[in-house]
């Protein structure tokens, strides 16, 4: 009974916040002459007016579900990493670099299979970077990380104009991917491709990883109080290793699967999912299956949003203040409790 | 290389230098106090926009500056309310500052151009080498001087006041009761209350004036050192911010030199760009290198911190 108290007062905080942004944001473009009636009927017809439309929402929701799982998972350990940004980056450029120079021959699927997973790894390699300078010089994560995504930019642009440049352009951008290197479209005559499906399947088995097994309670135990979990006997560094390694994983991945479903190939032009996955962590409060709703929500928002720059010239950019304003109101709504951050965990006894 | 060069290089590592100092002294003594503020990144860019639209649309160059103070004060007071008044985490709100920031000064630049005012009109920036309240012959004077001159004066106006606040917050923390106050509120904040002292109120306190002076930073670079606005023209110097300030082990020397020493990298490299190696060395090397040099001095400092003990916590721990 309390359990469910619980998840539906978790439920209330999410649902308020966002009635709540939505008004502000309302009465804001209401002051700069747009009807609040016009701003949400256009809205919505960005963001699910036709199968099409819903379609483009729930493909934009695969990134940001995959980098809300990455930042929860490990914000529910207390390993802050803010840097989904870079593995992100670093995934797709990984995925691309397969897809395009790089290309195995052999059997499409298992070499693509085996593509995607080494993205994954690139994506924890990278966010393993921070943990290695924590654990040997005491950096902290959360700068660290943080670093590390205007480095794997620099990097990745060095790449994109580099050896993996396309040839047959000026333009700062890779080549196309190999056909058989990019992800089945599940619904035709939209882009709504095979990653968003594998996405959702690994939000519901992160869930029960948690749920269910010794290593995630462990992991949660660690984030709710190391210095008990330690006393309790569990590998407490190892958890963090593990959380960090499976956080910059889920963000490879994101990059990789955007790549090989949407785009195709990498572009001088910036991503944001990294940074929007922290505010789906948020508004999902942190529980897989509330970051599958919150990522839902927050991929019509932005459908929605260029459908509100289309028709009515609302500057896109206003989506980041939404995002902004729904971290805050669910912080603010939830008291998710402050705890110790800048020093790293090891030193903490 | 020769002594003029030397002299340009340590002139531009100087103005380089500035708005690192202004936000990171207003970082250094929140985080003193035990606020970690993320946000200060999306603080710059707010005093950045802000400086641009106000120095644009009142035509005046202080009137930006103004706007910008109070504007990144603003953002930071929300950022102080929920985290010391509401208790949220100050890593995840600061982030939400961040992309506050980024969306609302996207959508202010948007709307300022739409509305005709994309560039800065010719007199509504500051310009270099002018000290306020002097005569031309005596500023004239001052600029031509051997050394102290092009590092000195031939800056802008915010150089000076820089080297006034920080100054200004070494000589509070290390001899004034006040420093003992903002030393114990982020190690022994219950201290602090047993003693009578309102430790939300001074946190809050801190962290807004922090904003105030990133809001000064943000207008440094778009009304002096630019004379102009471009979307997320800060590109991450906040964190780099960060980044100084636990280098310079939260002393305010130690920040300063930590600021002069990275204008010195930043002044070396455009140098050396500007000679001929972007041919050789990609573009990208460059944009990174701050990030890099940022990492670098980190992971090479010696271990076991002098900062805050409680850093980052909310007071009182226990609701």
């Amino acid at each position: 009974m309390s359990r469910w108290l619980a998840a539906s007062s978790g439920i209330l905080i999410a649902v308020g916040a966002i009635s709540a942004v939505i008004l502000v944001v309302l009465i804001g473009l209401a002051l700069l002459g747009h009807a609040p009636t016009t701003v949400l009927t256009t809205w919505f017809h960005g963001a699910a007016g036709s199968w099409t439309r819903l379609a483009l929402s729930v493909q934009e929701a695969g990134p940001l579900l995959l980098t809300g799982l990455a930042a929860a998972v490990a914000f529910r350990c207390g390993v802050w990493n803010i840097g989904a940004e870079g593995q992100f980056l670093i995934g797709a450029v990984t995925m691309v670099a397969f897809g395009t120079v790089l290309l195995i021959p052999g059997p499409g699927w298992l070499i693509l299979s085996i593509v995607l997973i080494l993205s994954a790894f690139s994506g924890a390699a990278w966010a393993l970077l921070a943990t290695g300078l924590e654990r040997w010089r005491g950096v902290p994560v959360v700068l660290s990380t943080i670093l590390l995504n205007f480095i794997a930019v620099a990097v990745v642009g060095m790449l994109v104009q580099g050896p993996l440049h396309d040839p047959t352009t000026t333009a700062p951008q890779t080549a196309l991917m190999a056909e058989q290197m990019r992800l089945p479209v599940l619904v035709e005559g939209t882009r709504l491709h095979l990653g968003v499906l594998l996405a959702a399947i690994i939000a519901v088995a992160l869930w029960l990883v948690l749920k269910r097994t010794t290593i995630g309670f462990e992991v949660q135990v660690v984030g709710l109080n190391p210095d008990a979990a330690r006393l309790m006997g569990m590998p407490v560094g190892a958890r963090q290793v593990l959380v960090m390694a499976v956080s910059g994983g889920l963000a490879g991945f994101a990059g990789a699967a955007h790549v090989a479903g949407v785009t195709g190939m990498l572009s001088g032009s910036p991503v944001s999912y990294g940074y929007a996955g922290i505010a789906v962590a948020m508004l999902g409060r942190l529980h897989p299956l509330g970051i599958l709703v919150a990522a839902l929500f927050l991929g019509m928002l932005s459908t929605g949003a260029s459908g509100l720059e289309r028709r009515l010239g609302i500057p896109h950019d206003l989506g980041d203040v939404v995002q902004g304003l729904l971290v805050l109101a669910v912080l603010v709504g939830g008291g998710i409790t402050a705890r110790r951050a800048l020093r790293p965990q090891a030193e903490s006894t | 290389m020769n002594d003029a060069l030397m002299v340009v290089i340590a002139a531009q590592a100087v103005t380089a230098a500035v708005p690192l100092v202004l936000a990171g002294t207003g970082e250094l003594l929140a985080q003193r106090a035990g606020m970690l503020n993320v946000g200060i990144e999306g603080l710059l860019l707010t005093g950045c926009i802000a400086g641009f639209t106000g120095a644009a649309l009142g035509g005046c160059a202080w009137i930006g500056l103004a706007a910008a103070i109070i504007a990144a004060a603003l953002l930071a007071a929300l950022f102080a309310w929920a985290t010391v008044v509401m208790r949220c985490d100050q890593i995840v709100t600061g982030m939400a500052i961040n992309l506050l920031a980024v969306g609302g000064s996207g959508t202010a630049w948007l709307v300022a151009q739409g509305q005709g005012y994309a560039e800065l009109p010719a007199n509504a920036g500051f310009s270099r080498g002018i000290v306020p309240g002097l005569s031309d012959a005596t500023q004239a004077w001052l600029r031509d001087l051997p050394f102290i001159g092009p590092l000195v004066f031939d800056q802008y106006g915010l150089a000076l006041a820089m080297a006034l606040i920080a100054a200004t917050a070494w000589w509070l923390l290390v001899r004034t009761r006040i420093g003992v106050i903002i030393h114990a509120l982020g190690d022994a904040p219950d201290a602090c209350a047993a003693n009578g002292i309102a430790v939300r109120r001074w946190r809050v306190g801190l962290v807004i004036l922090a904003g105030a002076l990133a809001g000064a930073a943000g207008a440094y670079l778009s009304i002096m050192r630019t004379h102009g606005f471009s979307p997320l023209m800060t590109g991450g110097m906040g964190f780099v911010v960060l980044a100084l300030v636990i280098f310079g082990r939260w002393h305010v020397g130690g920040l300063v030199a930590a600021c002069l020493g990275f204008g010195v990298i930043d002044a070396l490299q455009s140098h050396l760009q500007s000679r001929g190696l972007n041919a050789v060395i990609p573009y990208q090397v460059f944009q990174a290198l701050p990030f890099i040099v940022a990492l670098i001095a980190l992971a090479a400092m010696r271990r076991g911190t002098s900062g805050p003990r409680l850093l980052g916590q909310a007071w009182p721990t226990e609701r």
